[in-house]
């Protein structure tokens, strides 16, 4: 193949990258050689580009105009005070920390963990020590990301590799936060795996945050999850990944016999945010809800993309999604839902919309059901819409002043997704996050 | 007192006039009854007097204690404790009931200068007046109006007047698509409201409201205009005989369009 010389100065730049640091990156000869191997492949394939059909709104090839450094060395100065700041409300959920900073452990910050039942270890150190941590890519569920998720193989340099052993309940939510510093921006690429062993129960908060005074950084990230039967997860990702910065993060789920897997994307001020999530269903009676709230303004690009693989029976997925767009700001939503052949009694229940404050702001979206069984229950929405005068005229004829009833209006349609989070604290946390960034985007309106 | 003068009210974007020339006056005390067929315009008056957009005035004014209503904001009208109770409640997912109404009470009592309420003593207040309203407790906690019922919408409507304690209270078809226990229910609230110093407007078509909600006058309507004024006994007289007298003009306009 003669693709080298097509290659954008980022493409080529990522592969140079890799040459200057793969001696450096964690990992002993297996590694190494998947490392090669992955590297080899992005090579082959290029950023994802809008002519593959997943990445048609999320161009990275045009969007990504250049590659940063890898952040392999990056040094930790940091106070417990600037990571509070980082972590606004969430500073005070009582929760376990664990804390990566630009891309490295940083043990400093991390909560001491002597939970029975509860493993955590940085995956720097499981790469060091397992022959492979890379088992996950063999999965088909990637289709279309292979390249993204090559970039992580190739790249990864560290991530909270988590365990929990068979019937523990963790007492108090798991907080992973991962933090972006310092004035020059760099790549960071984490891989997390969150397994959960038979009826284990647990609230993880994946945080990716920059710090105040960070410079617009890159991250790829993939998180792994994998529940065992009846386990039961509540995953909430927040991502303020900074105004110019770019996220891809992939999301792998596999879920056992009658688990709950409940998640939740918070996604604002962040410059171009690509959020990939395959779950997959592997045992019969389990129920996934995945939620989100996604606020976009300036020239912000919010993709949430979702594949649902029901391959086996009687399964439940529900999917809510909602936006709120103003100034220049494109969001994207993709859902999409495959029941396989005989994976019958399953019910599968999308919804995405978005509240669309500026006349040049744009929302894709793209449902696609792929049914295979014939008794099944599947059904998808989307909608984009202005602020509902009518409602507006109601709320003002009580008395409430119009950037008042804006304001409330705009939270509500965010609340209901937000409503989703079950823990109560999480919840008025996120709900606060939120309405501090929705100030900001309806003040710009007219 | 209310005023409205000689009143002449087209929609935005249309030529033909749905209020031409209508005069009233309502004093403080009063509670005035506006009657008359569907299509007379009596939804569009509540709507000009709230504020809704899409009206374009064409000539007349309306004053309220002597200011000029329509140069305010639906929201300033409020404020001057103008409350239109809607036909048509609209629902509000993802407020909840007591969210809005401590929002809206709030706005106004801090717009009027007054103190904002505690949240305790505000939740005692809604739950007396709820009590009084057969509205249940839950119901508050559920976002506005979103799955109630009919009645318990039009309930609504008269908790949030009675917390507002406006001073101009504008009922549209307040009584459309309640049975009677409802009727009765929502009357009992609107007459517990009735005072020296509140106007109120209630626009019906249809009497039975008006054996509850007992009304010094009675104007009524038809093709945008006060067609005939007088007491209490009007509405009943205009039970028995329907408004076929007052129909003349529609009818004959829909005849030669039909």
């Amino acid at each position: 193949m003669t693709v080298a010389s097509t290659r954008t100065k980022a493409e080529q730049a990522l592969s140079r990258s890799f040459e200057a640091v793969a001696a450096k990156l964690p990992g002993g000869d297996a590694i190494a050689a998947a490392r090669k191997a992955a590297i080899g492949t992005f090579a082959a394939l290029g950023l994802p580009h809008r002519r593959i059909e997943q990445w048609k709104w999320t161009d990275l090839r045009s969007a990504l105009k250049e590659a940063l450094p890898p952040a392999v060395n990056a040094r930790v100065k940091l106070s417990p005070g600037e990571i509070d700041a980082g972590l606004e409300e969430l500073a005070a959920i009582d929760a376990h920390r664990v804390v990566f900073v630009d891309g490295r452990h940083a043990p400093q910050f991390t909560s001491r963990n002597d939970i029975g039942g509860l493993k955590i270890t940085p995956l720097a150190e499981v790469l060091r020590t397992e022959a492979c941590a890379g088992d996950a890519l063999a999965d088909e569920g990637l289709i279309g990301n292979e390249a993204v998720v090559a970039l992580n193989t190739a790249f990864m340099t560290d991530g909270a590799v988590i365990r929990l052993a068979k019937g523990v309940r963790l007492d108090k939510p798991l907080l992973l936060l991962f933090a972006q510093t310092g004035p020059q921006g760099c790549l960071v690429t984490l891989r997390n795996r969150i397994a959960l062993d038979e009826g284990a129960q647990a609230t993880v908060i994946e945080a990716h945050l920059a710090l105040p005074g960070a410079a617009a950084g890159q991250t790829n990230t993939l998180t792994d999850v994998r529940l065992g039967p009846g386990a039961r997860l509540a995953h909430v990702k927040c991502t303020l990944a900074g105004e110019r910065a770019s996220h891809l993060s992939t999301w792998l789920a596999t879920l056992g016999q009658a688990c709950v897997y409940r998640a939740f994307q918070l996604t604002a001020g962040s410059g171009l945010v690509r959020n990939d999530v395959f779950a997959k269903f592997k045992g019969e009676g389990a129920k996934l809800d995945i939620s989100g709230a996604f606020l976009g303004r300036a020239a912000e690009h919010i993709d949430t993309t979702l594949v649902v693989d029901h391959a086996v029976p009687a399964c439940e997925s529900r999917e809510l999604f909602k936006g709120v767009l103003a100034d220049r700001a494109h969001g994207v939503f993709q859902g999409k839902v495959i029941v396989r052949p005989n994976a019958q009694k399953n019910d599968g229940k999308q919804m995405a919309q978005a509240l669309m404050l500026s006349p040049d702001a744009e929302f894709d979206s793209k449902p696609e059901l792929e049914i295979h069984a014939d008794d099944v229950a599947c059904g998808h929405g989307a909608t984009a819409a202005e602020i509902d005068e009518g409602l507006l005229f109601y709320m003002r004829a009580r008395g409430i002043p119009v950037a008042e009833a804006r304001a409330l209006l705009i939270e509500s349609f965010i609340g209901e997704a937000i409503d989703k989070i079950e823990d109560e604290r999480l919840r008025a946390a996120l709900s606060q996050m939120a309405k501090r960034r929705l100030t900001g985007l309806t003040a710009a309106q007219p | 007192m209310l005023e409205i003068r000689n009143l002449r009210v087209k929609l935005a974007e249309e030529d033909k006039l749905i209020l031409s020339g209508i005069s009233l006056e309502v004093p403080k005390g009063q509670v005035h009854a506006i009657m008359g067929p569907n299509g007379s315009g009596k939804s569009t008056l509540a709507y000009v007097l709230a504020g809704r957009e899409g009206y374009e005035v064409v000539d007349g004014e309306v004053l309220w204690n002597g200011e000029d209503l329509l140069a305010m904001e639906p929201d300033e009208r409020a404020v001057k404790g103008v409350f239109l109770a809607f036909q048509y409640p609209m629902e509000i997912p993802g407020v909840a009931t007591m969210t809005f109404l401590r929002t809206a009470l709030n706005a106004v009592r801090r717009r009027r200068g007054q103190t904002e309420l505690t949240t305790p003593e505000f939740m005692k207040r809604v739950r007396e007046e709820a009590v009084g309203l057969a509205i249940a407790d839950e119901i508050l906690k559920r976002p506005l109006n979103v799955g109630f019922s009919g009645g318990e919408k039009k309930r609504m409507e008269i908790l949030q007047m009675t917390v507002l304690a406006p001073s101009l209270c504008v009922l549209d078809e307040t009584d459309s698509g309640l049975d009677i226990d409802a009727v009765r229910i929502v009357s009992a609230g609107v007459n517990r409201l009735r005072s020296p110093d509140r106007a109120m407007l209630v626009i019906t078509h249809y009497q039975r409201l008006l054996n509850y909600i007992v009304p010094d006058k009675v104007h009524v309507m038809a093709d945008g205009k006060i067609r005939k004024t007088g007491g209490k006994e009007l509405a009943l007289e205009l039970e028995k005989s329907g408004y076929a007298e007052f129909r003349s003009e529609a009818l004959a306009r829909s005849l030669a369009s039909g």
